[in-house]
């Protein structure tokens, strides 16, 4: 366990869904601005983990603690990306990015030059104005990413918001988020069940499977990460191991 | 462009054809008027002015229970997507308010609200609310399970989830619904009006049965036709308008 005081604290979670149990006996503790990754199989319940800890589920028992307090639901100091950029087609880019300050308040301009700054950090400077429906899939998951971010939450939760994406793109949003998170100080839970991914965006691994955390493994590389570390033996050695690791629960 | 202008081609042809068919077979104008009787007595209908208020009637009517019947459809088809028990408690209702042939209402809603406009628009309110609920409870009902996910992280409350999320997401659907009330609305005005009519297009054709007109009635076939392209034009612009910030398709 790591000496560091826990930011998101999950312990003992149990959590079930229609008397099938989903998730048994979890504890995990993320530290304040360390990026930790969920790795598993389809079905092993690393989402519904996500879910508990954004509030989204409530788990059968355990608490989960963020910040020290108790989570009580889902709230603005958590940004949530999922599996796919679920923009809302109607608003442009800039009001998607938004919405998570319209929803609260009457946007003020201070909130629109934010949001129009994290657009240009990740290049879509000249695309505020489209509809998501103008923009490629790279494009709508940097949306989805800047209005995850747009709050400046501490916590950032990630459900495999990259797998659909094409190697070349994925690798550009992986550096975006890495540079935006370290920027923001905003810590986050990474789900994948890429090895190369998790290895690469992670400073700690952890792997279900059944609805257990079957093993877990501290990643050592230096940040900032660039891409040429893939290539790297101590990369390889810890995809390897983690691989291995996998392989074995099979 | 091109298949607009075939279209009017085929028009063309056809009325010619039917003004032949009516010179060369002498078909009485009691059973077919040919197409130049047809305009010279509406023609006549519009110079002299007698057209006018009936147009204006079945306008009303239309427009009248066009109005009450999207406020029903819009306002029943939000609190049924809204609370699923009431759906459950009136859906039966609703389908059997469907059911009942909205033309042998007529009689009764004589006896209920005297004749004159009231009756027509009732029935016209009646008709055309049920695209507008049926096609706003279904837009309701199906948002995109990640899309509630995305307001439910982000603590959106009920009404900012009604009014930022699903009324946005059903638009569409509520509009397709609205297009189709808008035809219906039109065969409500008319049908009622041949029940309990004085004035309106659908008395006059009654009117004009009673005279053995039949040019009069092709006349008013004519104008009731315009009626409902022009209105039906109407609300497909007001659905571009309206869902011109949506993608297309």
């Amino acid at each position: 366990m790591s000496t560091e005081a826990a930011f998101l604290d999950i312990r003992r979670v149990d959590f079930g869904y229609g008397g099938e149990p989903v998730l048994r006996g979890i504890n995990w503790r993320l530290p304040r601005g360390q990026i930790h990754c969920l790795v598993g199989r389809s079905g092993c319940g690393k989402t519904s983990l996500l879910k508990l800890a954004a509030g989204l589920l409530a788990p059968d028992a355990g608490d989960i603690r963020l910040g020290g307090q108790p989570l009580a639901g889902p709230s603005g100091a958590i940004g949530f990306m999922f599996q796919s950029p679920v923009l809302l087609e109607w608003l442009s880019v800039l009001d998607n990015v938004l919405l998570p300050v319209s929803l609260k308040r009457s946007p003020t301009a201070e909130d629109r030059s934010e949001a129009r700054a994290l657009l240009e950090r990740l290049g879509l400077e000249a695309l505020t104005t489209r509809r998501p429906s103008q923009l490629s899939g790279g494009q709508q998951a940097r949306a989805a990413l800047a209005r995850a971010l747009v709050l400046r939450p501490p916590l950032l939760l990630l459900d495999e918001p990259f797998a659909a994406l094409d190697a070349m793109t994925r690798e550009e949003l992986q550096d975006e988020m890495l540079a935006l998170c370290a920027r923001q100080d905003t810590s986050a839970l990474f789900v994948t069940h890429d090895i190369a991914e998790a290895i690469y965006l992670g400073d700690k691994v952890a792997l279900i499977e059944r609805g257990r955390i079957v093993d877990e493994i501290d990643v050592n590389l230096p940040r900032p990460r660039r891409q040429a570390l893939r290539d790297e033996p101590a990369f390889t050695a810890l995809s390897r191991r983690l691989r291995i690791a996998m392989d074995a629960v099979r | 462009m091109r298949a607009k202008l075939g279209s009017l081609l085929l028009l063309v042809v056809l009325i010619a054809c039917w003004e032949a068919a009516c010179r060369w077979l002498a078909i009485s104008v009691l059973i077919l008027p040919p197409p130049s009787a047809v305009v010279t007595v509406l023609a006549s209908e519009v110079m002299s002015g007698r057209l006018w208020p009936h147009l204006a009637t079945t306008g009303a009517e239309m427009a009248l229970g066009l109005a009450a019947g999207t406020v029903l459809g819009l306002g029943g088809g939000i609190f049924l997507a809204e609370w699923g028990a009431l759906r459950r408690l009136l859906q039966p209702y609703i389908l059997a308010s469907q059911l009942v042939p909205k033309l042998a209402l007529g009689p009764l809603f004589i006896i209920w609200f005297g004749f004159g406009l009231t009756p027509a628009i009732v029935i016209t309110a009646l008709i055309c609310f049920f695209p507008l609920l049926e096609n706003t409870l279904t837009g309701l009902t199906h948002i995109d399970p990640a899309k509630r996910e995305l307001f439910r992280m982000l603590g959106a409350t009920r009404l900012q989830t009604l009014l930022r999320l699903k009324l946005p997401s059903a638009l569409p659907v509520m509009l397709a619904g609205f297009r189709v009330a808008v035809v219906l609305a039109l065969v409500g005005a008319v049908v009622g009006e041949f029940v309990g009519g004085r004035l309106g297009l659908g008395a006059s054709i009654i009117a004009a049965q009673s005279t053995m007109d039949t040019p009069l009635i092709f006349a008013l076939f004519a104008v009731i036709t315009a009626l409902g392209l022009v209105v039906y034009q109407a609300a497909s612009l007001i659905e571009r308008v309206l869902l011109a910030r949506y993608p297309k398709g």
